[in-house]
Order: structure tokens, then C-alpha cells, then sequence
């Protein structure tokens, strides 16, 4: 019983780690980085939310932007936690960025980071109002689910439980969006839904990152990422096309 | 950030020749609350090296008792200690409960549990088990324990009268290794095979609800790939991994010939919060570790070169930066490192973390 098995092996094999004490360093570097980026994405993301919660038109809008801006926080702070069992002062971590800072608005699209969190670049673009903000919510939410499809399929087994049940709240986020987008679309909207859909679709679609080569196998070798970026990129595309045939929008390129 | 609390020690107790049962309750009288599977991380100095050690929780959550066990590892500077030396009135220092290998229970609920254990792996499983059947009387949990011999079985009476207790709703199957068992079913090797034979006739494997599986890695891969064979998911089956792959020290890469010399330690002055101080460090510690064990309080988060919380500016000599997963090209190019991450190659080093 007292067999020890290389750790890589175990988890080619199906094995999961289940607390920091299990977990070797490079690995451990590599989770940290996914949960950071995790963290700082829904950190980011609610911030950017709640300025733009009192541009909804009614207080239903409000309601649906305020319990996102509360979800997403709520998000981060379940994976934090397992960042602080590694070690990670998390009481200093949510006050050390300043998550509501963004780029200018004219920044070309791109997959660089910020230098200080470890937010997905399209967080680094500012909202510019309500119905910005409802188109942001539906292309952002269809990446997330996809991205987090494949996470919460990760071989440390504590995030893949805590990304299981943040999961189906993501996607209601996503349904709230096209509820809302329905209204705008009717209310005439259309102009600046497209004009939205334009300015967010390709800094959206530099979310889908590959690293390099040699690290996606390492990665994809300790069950940290399973698909690759064309193919979580095609997928959102699929999903985000059947979302926007839905709704009876076209984009102007 | 987990912050480390003082435990009594009230009990040592033996359950085998090298295993001992520790009881032990916080000191200043706080509440010490754990959930059932949960384990603890301890702390301790041995001659100068903080050595720092999980253990699993083996007592259920409604016992009002807070103990753990502990099995002497071969060379294990805290297990060994902790079996020979450890005495109750002695103070040890523990992190809260941690881990996630549990499922929220209702008393309400009629649940079927499976949970595997091998050798040591029965102490976070035993106390699932007591919890489970004391909280959820409708439950019943079915337990396969797996051990070299009968004499390395960890709380063996305790779980017969824990059978007695819990007449019709604990079943424990004992498989030994080396002992001969009058059924050949129950010798041998927990593995995916003898799962598979094992839900032929003696587990109703198909209602299980969840399976909780706790020992040496090849021993969990069989049985969560028999498990996953007879139709349960990845959500119904929990493992926890033994701490046998205590992370060590990440290997540094061969370090620049002409950079370096060979000497193994380096003269460093750190600047913090205005406060400037100098000391003589190992080139096998990063610089983070250096200025923290100096008392310095430098800034830090993930320790794993992922927050940049820790980054700091070299401003004499050269460091090695065996990861970075924070700082942009440019910042690096002006001499930002994560000190973290950071060993020194040069004999005498210069960092500012006020920059």
C-alpha cells in the first residue's frame, strides 16, 4: 500500500489533487495562474458592471446589473479562497488592483495584460453605457461559459468543484443579456447594438489565448487546459452566432 | 491569509505501533470548527527548519472532540516526533481546517456512501463516516479498508463498535494484502479489478450517491476508474490525495558560469517601507524567504510568482527569476523581479521594494 507514483503519470491517469500539501510546485505555479486570472477577470468584470448599474433603463435592468456585479464578486471570492489555502494573502489581493481601471477606449484589441492582475485583456476596455454593457454581457458571457466548460474539468479537484457550481450561474448571466438585448432590439436599438457588437467582438475573441506549444503540453498534460484556443473560439463563435440569429442581429463588420 | 493558532495537546493516544491518535483543543478557548474530512497543517521547528505537516481530521463533526491522526512516515521528522516525543500538555501550532473532501449532508436525506481507504487514508474517511451516520439517519455507508496485514489496521475496535452502533447502516469490508483472509475475495489489492469484483456480489454499486476515496495513488486511480466503469460520475466521486508528495523546492536551473561564483551564500540589503537592512543569505533561498526570515514583513500574495504582490527592484547584483508570470518584458528589462521566485547568482545583492 505504500506504492508512490510520479505525479504526472497520476494525473495522465485520471488522478486528482485535492489540497496544496499534494500539489508539486510547477503545477501549483500553473493553477495559481488560473485562478489568478479567474479572480481577476470576475474582480474586473464586476467593476466595470457596477458603474454602468445606474444606466439601466428600469429598475428591472438595474436589478439584473446589480445581482451580476454581486455574482461575479461572489465568483471571485470562491476561488480566492482556495488561493489563500496555497498561501495567498487574500485580504490584501482584492485591495492591491484597482479593478474598475481600464484603457482607453480606442485601444486596439489585443491578448497583452495588464501589468499588474492577471484580468483577461478585454477587461481592459472601458463600458460606454447600457447598451454597451448588455453587449459586452452577452459576448463575454458566451466566452466565459466556454472557458469554464473546460476549467472546471481540472485535475485540482476543489476548483473544478467550486467552477461546477459557478458554472450555471455564469450562464444565467448570459440568458439576462439577450433578455436585455431583446428589449433594446425592439426598443429600436439596433445602431448601437451593432456598432457594440463591432467594437467588442474581436477584443472578446483575443481572450482565447494559446501559450506556447511546449507549455499547452504541459498544461494539457496535468489536466490544467484540455482544448485548444481555435477550438473554445470556434465553439463561442457557434454558440454567440445562434445567440445573435436569435435575436435577429446582424453584424456590421 | 490562514493564520496559525496554539492547540493543546489533551491525549496521545496509540491505535497501532506507529500511529497515534492526537486530541487536542485550542488554546485561548476559540471555536475551532471543522467540517468532516477536513485536515489540519502543523508547524513545528525542527533544529532551525520550519517543517510544516497536514494531517487528516479523524473525528466526526458532532463529537465535540478535535483530533487527528498521525502514522509514522519513514524519515518524517513530524510524524516520528509526534509518535515518540509528543506528549498531552504540549502546544502545537495549526492552521485552521482546511480542505473540500465532503458533501453537504441532510438529515432529512437517504443516501447511499461508499468510501475506500488504505493504511493512513482511513482518518479523514472515519470521520466522514461518523459524521454522516450520526447527521443523516436515513444514510448508510459502506467502507472498504485496505491494509497490509491485520495488525497495520488503524482503528480497527473503534470501527466495530461503530458497527454495533450502526447496526444495518455500516458495512466495512477489510481486504489484506498479506494476511490470509478465508475469502480470497478480501486478499489481496484494492484495485480497479478487485472493485469490479467486489460490486458483483458485496456493493450495490449502482446506488451509491458518492464515493470517497482516500489512500496511495495507484490504489485511487483503480478504484475511480471501476467506479467511473459502473456508471458514477466525476461529481460523485471525492479523492483525497495523501501528502506523500509534500511539495520540495523547485530544482533551479544551472545557473550562469561567469555571473556567479561558487560560493553558496550571498551578502543582501534589503529596502522595505523606507527601512533599509543587510544580512548575509543563502543563494538556495529566494529573496522573499530572506527578507521574511529576517523579520522583515515584505509584501507577498501568491508565492507562486502569480500576483506580483511581491515584486521588488534589483538594484546591485543579479538574481535568478525561475518564474514570472506577472511582470511584462518591459518591467523586467528595468529590473523588476518577483522576489519570490528570485535566487541570487551574485555574492553580493542589492533590492528595493519601495520602487
Amino acid at each position: 500500500m505504500t506504492d508512490e507514483m510520479n505525479i504526472a503519470d497520476y494525473l495522465a491517469q485520471g488522478g486528482r489533487l485535492t489540497n496544496p500539501a499534494n500539489v508539486p510546485p510547477r503545477y501549483r505555479a500553473e493553477l495559481m495562474k488560473l485562478m489568478s486570472i479567474f479572480v481577476d477577470s470576475e474582480l474586473a468584470g464586476a467593476a466595470g458592471f457596477a458603474d454602468v448599474i445606474n444606466d439601466g433603463p428600469g429598475i428591472k435592468e438595474r436589478i439584473a446589473a446589480a445581482r451580476i456585479v454581486l455574482e461575479k464578486t461572489d465568483h471571485a471570492d470562491k476561488v480566492l479562497r482556495l488561493m489563500g489555502e496555497f498561501g495567498a494573502n487574500t485580504d490584501r489581493y482584492v485591495g492591491h488592483h484597482p479593478w474598475t481601471d481600464r484603457l482607453p477606449r480606442d485601444t486596439a484589441p489585443g491578448s497583452a495584460r495588464s501589468a499588474h492582475d492577471m484580468r483577461l485583456s478585454v477587461f481592459n476596455y472601458p463600458l460606454e453605457g447600457w447598451v454597451d454593457a448588455v453587449v459586452m454581457n452577452l459576448l463575454m458571457g458566451h466566452a466565459v461559459s466556454v472557458q469554464l466548460e473546460d476549467m472546471a474539468r481540472v485535475t485540482y479537484q476543489p476548483l473544478a468543484e467550486a467552477l461546477r457550481e459557478v458554472l450555471p450561474v455564469e450562464r444565467r448571466h448570459t440568458e439576462l443579456a439577450e433578455e436585455g438585448l431583446e428589449r433594446l432590439t425592439a426598443e429600436g436599438q439596433g445602431a448601437a447594438i451593432a456598432d457594440s457588437l463591432s467594437y467588442w467582438r474581436p477584443r472578446v475573441a483575443a481572450v482565447f489565448g494559446d501559450p506556447s506549444e511546449e507549455r499547452m503540453a504541459q498544461l494539457q498534460a496535468w489536466g490544467l487546459r484540455h482544448a485548444s484556443a481555435p477550438e473554445m473560439r470556434a465553439e463561442w463563435e457557434k454558440r454567440l452566432d445562434a445567440a445573435l440569429t436569435r435575436l435577429g442581429l446582424t453584424e456590421t463588420a | 491569509m490562514p493564520r496559525f493558532h496554539e492547540l493543546t495537546v489533551r491525549d496521545v493516544k496509540k491505535t497501532i505501533r506507529d500511529a497515534v491518535v492526537v486530541t487536542l483543543e485550542p488554546a485561548n478557548g476559540e471555536s475551532f470548527d471543522f467540517i468532516q474530512g477536513q485536515y489540519l497543517t502543523f508547524r513545528r521547528d525542527f533544529d532551525g527548519t520550519e517543517v510544516r505537516r497536514s494531517y487528516s481530521i479523524c473525528a466526526g463533526r458532532g463529537e465535540g472532540v478535535l483530533q487527528v491522526g498521525i502514522k509514522k512516515v519513514d524519515g518524517g521528522a513530524f510524524s516520528t516526533w509526534a509518535n515518540e516525543d509528543l506528549q498531552p500538555g504540549m502546544v502545537l501550532e495549526a492552521m485552521e481546517p482546511m480542505g473540500s473532501f465532503h458533501t453537504p449532508l441532510d438529515a432529512t436525506a437517504q443516501r447511499s456512501y461508499l468510501g475506500f481507504a488504505g493504511g493512513s487514508g482511513i482518518t479523514p474517511v472515519l470521520s466522514i463516516l461518523k459524521t454522516v451516520l450520526a447527521t443523516e439517519p436515513r444514510s448508510d455507508f459502506t467502507l472498504v479498508y485496505a491494509n497490509r496485514g491485520v495488525n497495520s489496521i488503524m482503528f480497527r475496535e473503534e470501527l466495530e463498535d461503530l458497527k454495533n452502533l450502526y447496526m444495518g447502516r455500516l458495512n466495512i469490508i477489510h481486504v489484506l494484502e498479506s494476511d490470509a483472509m478465508d475469502i480470497d475475495l478480501f486478499q489481496g489489492r484494492v484495485d480497479a479489478e478487485k472493485c469490479a469484483a467486489l460490486f458483483e456480489h458485496w456493493i450495490d454499486v449502482e446506488n451509491v450517491d458518492t464515493a470517497f476515496i482516500c489512500g496511495p495513488e495507484p490504489m485511487m486511480l483503480g478504484i475511480a476508474k471501476a467506479l467511473k466503469d459502473h456508471g458514477l460520475s466525476e461529481e460523485q466521486i471525492k479523492f483525497e490525495l495523501f501528502a506523500s508528495a509534500q511539495p520540495g523546492r523547485l530544482a533551479r536551473k544551472a545557473t550562469s558560469a561567469e555571473a556567479g561564483t561558487q560560493a553558496a551564500r550571498t551578502q543582501a540589503t534589503v529596502t522595505l517601507d523606507g527601512t533599509t537592512r543587510s544580512f548575509e543569505m543563502d543563494k538556495d533561498l529566494s529573496v522573499l524567504d530572506a527578507a521574511l526570515e529576517n523579520a522583515m514583513d515584505a509584501p507577498y500574495a501568491c508565492k507562486a510568482g502569480v500576483c506580483s504582490t511581491c515584486k521588488c527592484r534589483v538594484i546591485e547584483g543579479e538574481v535568478e527569476m525561475i518564474a514570472n508570470h506577472a511582470l511584462e518584458d518591459y518591467e523586467v528589462e528595468r529590473g523588476y523581479v518577483l522576489s519570490c521566485q528570485s535566487y541570487p547568482l551574485t555574492d553580493r545583492v542589492v533590492v528595493d521594494y519601495d520602487q
